[in-house]
Formats: C-alpha cells, sequence, structure tokens
C-alpha cells in the first residue's frame, strides 16, 4: 500500500527529473545536430573542449565571485533587515510587506527596473551619481548584477531570518542579560547561536540561487557583457544551448555545474554543517 | 430521369474537376478540402494583430483553409520551439527566422524548399517582381528557400532641430565617416555631450564592411554553395569600420548604451543622442517619439567610408516552410505564403511597421498613393537598398553560426571600447568563430 501511494510523486520524479537527468548525462558524450537532434557519440569531446575554452575558466572563476559576494551581501543585509523588522515600530506589518515584496517579482522584471535605473541613456542613478558607464564597463556591471541579484532575493532570506528571530526564546536573552551581557554580546553568543540552523540553511540556499537562478537577471541586463565580464557559468550554458544550439556542450557543461553545486553543498555541510547548533 | 442525369454528371465532373487541372505529372490535391495549418512569428506587440488581421482577410477568402496563428517569441525562441515542436512531429507548417538563421535552416533537413514546393503544385511565384535584393538573400544554389516576409536595412536618424542649433545643415545628413565624425565634433562644440549612439549590434558592422563591397565570410560570402570554413571580417575592410567606431567612443563623441534594442531609441528621443543608428523599421516609432518634444527628425544612408562603392544588405526575416506535410497543407501553406508577399498584405504590413514591401507593384501603388510624399522617411531606406549594386556581398553573407559570430563580435567591440586594439581584437574573434565554424560543419554534414 505505501508503494502504491509512492507512485504518482515518483512517475512526476521520473518524468521531469530522472529521465532528462540521465538524458543530459548521456548527451554529454555525443555531438548532436542542432536541428534533427542526430547524434554521432563523441567520448569526452564536449568536456575536453570546454574545459580548453579560455572563456569558460573565467566563467568559472567569475561564478565563484558573484556566488560569494551574493551570500555574503544577501545574508548579511537580509539579517539587519530582519532585526529592524523584528522590533515593535507602529506600522510594522506595512513595512515587512514592504520589505518582502521584492522575492514576488521574476527574475526578469527585476532586471528591468535594475537596466531602467542604471540605463547609460537616461538612466536615474546614473544621473545622481555622475557615471554613465555603471553597465557598460567591465568593472562595475558585475557589482550592480550583484546588487540587483541580492535585492531581487532579499525577501526571501528576510522571511527566514525573522521566523528564526521570533524563535529565539525570551528567557536565553533574559539569563544572558543578568550576567551582565551587553546588546553586542548578547547578539553574538545567544541570538546568532539560535539563528546558526537558519544561516546554514539560507548559505545553501543563496548559493543555489547563485549558481542557477540569476541568468534571468543576466539575461535581461547585460547579456553577459560587458566583454564576458557578467557572463556567469549559468549564462553560458543559456547561450550555448538556446542561441548556439550546442546541444552537446549544453550537456557536458550543466553536467559540470551540477557537479560543482553539489560539491560545494557537500563541502558546506562538511565544514560549516558541523558548527551549526541544533536546539 | 434527365434530371438525374444531369446530376450526376455533375457530380462526375466535381469528382473530377481537380484531377483535371493538376494533371500533367503534378500532385493530387484537393484544393477545396477543408484543411487547418500552423503559422508561428516573431513579431511583437502591435504586430501581432497586424499578422492576425493579414490571416484573417486570408481565410474570408479561402474559407476551406483554418489558419492558426501564433506569435511564439523572439526569433530565438521561435527557432527553439520551431526545434523541439518538430522533433515531437508536431511542427508548425510556417515558422518565421531571421535572416542570419537562413544557411542553419538551408542545412536542417526539417524545411522543404519553397521553390521545390510550388514546382510540385506547378505555381509560379512572381521572383520577377519581388525587389533583387530581397529575393537574392534567400535564394541558394539557384532556388528559393523562403518567402520574404520583414525587411528592413539600417538607417542613419538625425535630430533636425539639433542639427540647425550645432549650425549644421538639417537637409543634408552627413553620409561617410569622416562626416559623421565632422557632425558630431560640431555637435559637442554646440553642448550636446555624446552626440552619437547606436546599440552593440554587428549587424552594423557586417552592413558597413559590406558598403565596402567586401564579404563577410569566405566561399563567395557563403553563397557558393559548399559550407562557408572561414570568417574574413579581420581584415582592412573590417578595421576601418571599428577603427572609426570605437576611435569615436574614445573620443567621448560616442556613447556606448551597450546591447538592446531600447537603450539608443530612449537616447534619442530624450534628446541625449542628436545622431543614431537603427534600423529603418524604427521609422514609425522615432518619428512619434521626436515629434511629441516638438524636434523634428531626418532619415539618411548609413555612413560609409571615403570612396567606397559597396551597398547594403537586406535584413529582417523570412517564412519558412517545414517538411513532412499532406499536399493538401502544402498547397494551403503555399497559397498563404504567396498572399502575404502580395500587394495587399505587403501594404498594410509596410504602413504598420516601416518593414517595406517586397515586391514592385505593392511598392508603386504606395507611390501612386503618395504616401512617401507625406512620409518621406520611408522612402530613404529604399532608395538606399535599390542604390546598392548587386554583387554576392550585398546579397547578404550567409554563415551557420551567425548568432554566435555575432555575440563574438559584439563581446570584441566591448574588449576594444576598453581599449583592446581594433586589429589584434579582431583576429581573436576570427580565430575563434573558424573553430566554432568547424565544429559546426563537422556536425551538421
Amino acid at each position: 500500500m505505501p508503494y502504491v501511494l509512492l507512485v504518482p510523486t515518483f512517475l512526476v520524479l521520473i518524468v521531469f527529473l530522472f529521465y532528462p537527468a540521465i538524458e543530459t548525462f548521456r548527451l554529454s558524450f555525443f555531438k548532436i545536430h542542432p536541428w534533427t537532434g542526430a547524434e554521432k557519440f563523441a567520448g569526452f569531446y564536449n568536456f575536453i573542449k570546454i574545459f580548453k575554452n579560455p572563456d569558460y575558466m573565467d566563467s568559472f572563476i567569475l561564478s565563484a565571485i558573484f556566488a560569494l559576494a551574493v551570500i555574503i551581501a544577501g545574508l548579511f543585509f537580509s539579517l539587519l533587515v530582519a532585526i529592524l523588522l523584528n522590533t515593535k515600530l507602529k506600522g510594522m506589518r506595512f513595512y515587512r510587506s514592504f520589505l518582502i515584496w521584492p522575492y514576488a517579482l521574476s527574475p526578469a522584471i527585476a532586471g528591468a527596473l535594475f537596466r531602467f535605473l542604471f540605463n547609460p541613456a537616461n538612466g536615474v542613478l546614473c544621473y545622481f551619481t555622475g557615471t554613465r558607464t555603471w553597465l557598460t564597463s567591465e568593472k562595475t556591471a558585475i557589482i550592480v548584477v550583484i546588487i540587483a541579484a541580492v535585492w531581487k532575493n532579499l525577501g526571501y532570506n528576510i522571511i527566514f531570518y525573522l521566523t528564526a528571530l521570533r524563535n529565539v526564546p525570551g528567557a536565553c536573552l533574559e539569563s544572558a542579560s543578568i550576567d551582565g551581557a551587553g546588546p553586542v554580546k548578547k547578539f553574538i553568543y545567544v541570538t546568532f547561536a539560535f539563528l546558526s540552523p537558519t544561516t546554514f540553511f539560507l548559505f545553501i540556499m543563496n548559493t543555489i540561487y547563485a549558481y542557477f537562478a540569476s541568468f534571468g537577471l543576466i539575461d535581461v541586463l547585460t547579456e553577459g557583457g560587458p566583454a564576458g565580464s557578467t557572463r556567469i557559468l549559468i549564462y553560458h550554458l543559456y547561450k550555448d544551448f538556446f542561441v548556439h544550439s550546442k546541444i552537446g556542450y549544453a550537456a557536458a557543461e550543466s553536467l559540470v555545474l551540477f557537479t560543482l553545486v553539489v560539491g560545494v553543498t557537500m563541502l558546506q555541510f562538511r565544514t560549516t554543517g558541523k558548527k551549526v547548533h541544533y536546539q | 430521369m434527365r434530371k438525374k442525369k444531369f446530376a450526376a454528371l455533375i457530380v462526375a465532373v466535381a469528382l473530377f474537376l481537380p484531377t483535371i487541372m493538376f494533371g500533367g505529372g503534378s500532385v493530387d490535391v484537393d484544393e477545396s478540402a477543408e484543411v487547418s495549418i500552423e503559422f508561428w512569428h516573431a513579431m511583437s506587440g502591435a504586430r501581432i494583430e497586424l499578422i492576425q488581421g493579414i490571416v484573417d482577410k486570408f481565410m474570408e477568402e479561402n474559407p476551406n483553409i483554418k489558419v492558426d496563428v501564433q506569435y511564439t517569441g523572439s526569433y530565438n525562441d521561435t527557432l527553439n520551439k520551431v526545434k523541439s515542436a518538430y522533433k515531437a512531429g508536431n511542427a508548425p507548417d510556417i515558422f518565421h527566422s531571421y535572416e542570419i538563421g537562413t544557411l542553419g535552416l538551408i542545412n536542417s533537413g526539417i524545411i522543404s524548399p519553397i521553390d521545390e514546393i510550388a514546382e510540385k503544385f506547378k505555381r509560379e511565384i512572381p521572383w520577377d517582381d519581388f525587389f533583387t535584393p530581397v529575393q537574392s538573400y534567400y535564394k541558394y544554389d539557384g532556388k528559393h528557400y523562403s518567402m520574404p516576409f520583414n525587411s528592413s536595412t539600417p538607417l542613419i536618424y538625425y535630430n533636425k532641430t539639433f542639427f540647425e542649433k550645432a549650425g549644421l545643415d538639417p537637409e543634408n545628413p552627413p553620409k561617410t565617416f569622416g562626416e559623421i565624425r565632422e557632425a558630431a565634433l560640431a555637435l559637442k562644440a554646440a553642448g550636446y555631450e555624446t552626440p552619437v549612439t547606436w546599440n552593440l549590434h554587428s549587424w552594423y558592422f557586417e552592413q558597413m564592411i559590406c558598403l565596402q563591397d567586401e564579404p563577410f565570410v569566405n566561399d563567395k560570402n557563403g553563397r557558393s554553395g559548399t559550407l562557408p570554413t572561414e570568417v574574413v571580417f579581420n581584415g582592412p575592410a573590417g578595421q576601418k569600420v571599428l577603427e572609426w567606431w570605437v576611435g569615436m567612443e574614445q573620443e567621448g563623441l560616442f556613447l556606448d548604451v551597450g546591447p538592446g534594442w531600447s537603450n539608443h531609441r530612449a537616447a534619442f528621443g530624450s534628446g541625449e543622442a542628436a545622431i543614431i543608428m537603427s534600423s529603418s523599421s524604427d521609422v514609425n516609432v522615432l518619428t512619434a517619439a521626436l515629434a511629441e518634444k516638438g524636434w523634428e527628425m531626418g532619415t539618411g544612408y548609413i555612413p560609409r567610408p571615403e570612396g567606397s562603392k559597396g551597398g547594403v544588405a537586406i535584413g529582417g526575416g523570412s517564412l519558412w516552410m517545414t517538411n513532412n506535410h499532406t499536399p493538401e497543407e502544402e498547397l494551403a501553406t503555399l497559397k498563404l505564403l504567396t498572399y502575404i508577399s502580395e500587394d495587399e498584405a505587403q501594404i498594410a504590413w509596410h504602413k504598420g511597421t516601416g518593414y517595406f514591401p517586397v515586391r514592385k507593384t505593392a511598392m508603386d501603388q504606395l507611390k501612386a498613393e503618395g504616401w512617401f510624399v507625406e512620409n518621406p522617411n520611408y522612402l530613404t531606406a529604399f532608395n538606399q537598398l535599390l542604390d546598392s549594386p548587386e554583387t554576392l556581398n550585398t546579397a547578404g553573407s550567409l554563415l551557420g553560426i551567425f548568432p554566435e559570430v555575432r555575440d563574438m563580435v559584439q563581446s570584441a567591440i566591448q574588449e576594444m571600447y576598453a581599449g583592446k586594439p581594433v586589429k589584434e581584437g579582431l583576429d581573436e574573434v576570427a580565430a575563434k568563430a573558424n573553430a566554432s565554424i568547424a565544429e559546426w560543419n563537422d556536425v551538421i554534414q
């Protein structure tokens, strides 16, 4: 009986997850005709080609920097906002919904908003900062993309931090005060310790977000430019499959990306995961 | 009794008439049979309604044919959808592709060349009535592969009001690389900070090589019948274009607005820029944007290096037929494609979008109506095209990996903006492109 109940779930998983995953694995060893899908076995050809491509290797480093920046800035600012939102102020419910709201936007819309702000022709923020080249200079475009990616995901992180903050037992904070801990010490040794499971969870979710979910933003903001300076791995993969029709390459790239993210997540479990304090 | 015999005769005639009409070796097909076909296109916004309107008229005239028209996203999205639909066995009868997809589609194995289908049903498509640059782009190895649909070229758009303020002749737009630069200097001196801009697009680079009557790829610009193996845009012609273009950016005369089709229009509409380059299909939008501010707009041919004798190649898109359909569907598809190329549809299409009509008769009718007297800017693109000599270069270059090469060229131009020497940048792109071409040629055969 329990197996019967599992059937629908498994059917969905097989059709939408396992079959495509196995197919991707298989395709990464073939040269594939972009139109008819005719296949020629190619061994490790696709993997060798992508790793010999200096642009792809640059993209590796860029993705790591991008992910790190998105995670650190994202967690820092969302915790900060969550702490503010956890205070008792008049109209707090109003602020809460407005600060969580960016998460409801699709990445493409978020991208369009930032493009509007930083448009070199007549962007509002270009005007106020006196610099037109935010999105057209190799040095600054990635910064705008990081800010946009952090802003877009802020709401998600805030919701989790806010819930966690509310679950910090008052008794512990109180006893810390009695022992003479000031607000800073209380935050570091009590509150943050209680937040560690949430932080760890968000760490992993933001890693996945930075590696997989930010391509719509980049497509709208910079198309991977200027000169490849915002072309992270997932955008490279998108271009190779959807624009350049290199199916074998794209399959190999998605396998590499998958392995990479699984690896990073495992590493996080091994290292940071051990320091997490569960109640 | 007599009546019965007569009725029998009519039935017999009705049954056999199609066979008689289409006898002589062609395919038997019941022309009045109910048939439904699918048409996927890549024109967004108000153009969705416009195409639906043209197709509705067609269905009125051909009540047995039902056409399901769908807007399927950008050219690129449309091609990807066609790919998966074809693999799943339900490809649309007609789909829309950009011009740079042509060689890829010819070699795709999923299409039927329109000339072959026309011949199969003994229908004549009056190619002589099509403008030569338009029909020669889609002709390969002596055969037309697709039906030209939305045709455009790049144009120079300039703000006449600003020209006057800067002491320039508003009726005489700059025509050469040097003249553009001089106009830009004059405008800058008059207080227009970055007077020139256009979006980061390889199309302009391609066209300005064409203006020098030089090819973009080898093997007769990709038109020899064999697949091209190398790009040749890194020669002197390509260098000349980018030395000038990138040079203006570095002098602060040209505003880099990045890729996409909205930023340069916005710069022109807000008065940030006084001279831009854009597609001729932007006449409508840009005229309206400037009129809103009370400025007058002019158009001109795209600039060329002094003394060069080439012309422009057609851009835009065409309509393709997929293979493996019943004869009834094929005939209905052919009829629709022919209808779309005829005067009524083309005139509606031109007036609604600014893309130019593909046939001479439609053009003559527009002239007779006095349309161009009221809308002189529409004529500029035409004249630019018709003034172009007929060569393999102005027929337009064909390359299987064109979309990828465009990405590469655009990335390289951004590196040049940041200071990389033009020659070095172009040689690097050429090497990358050639490697990619070799891979594509290997996979496609």
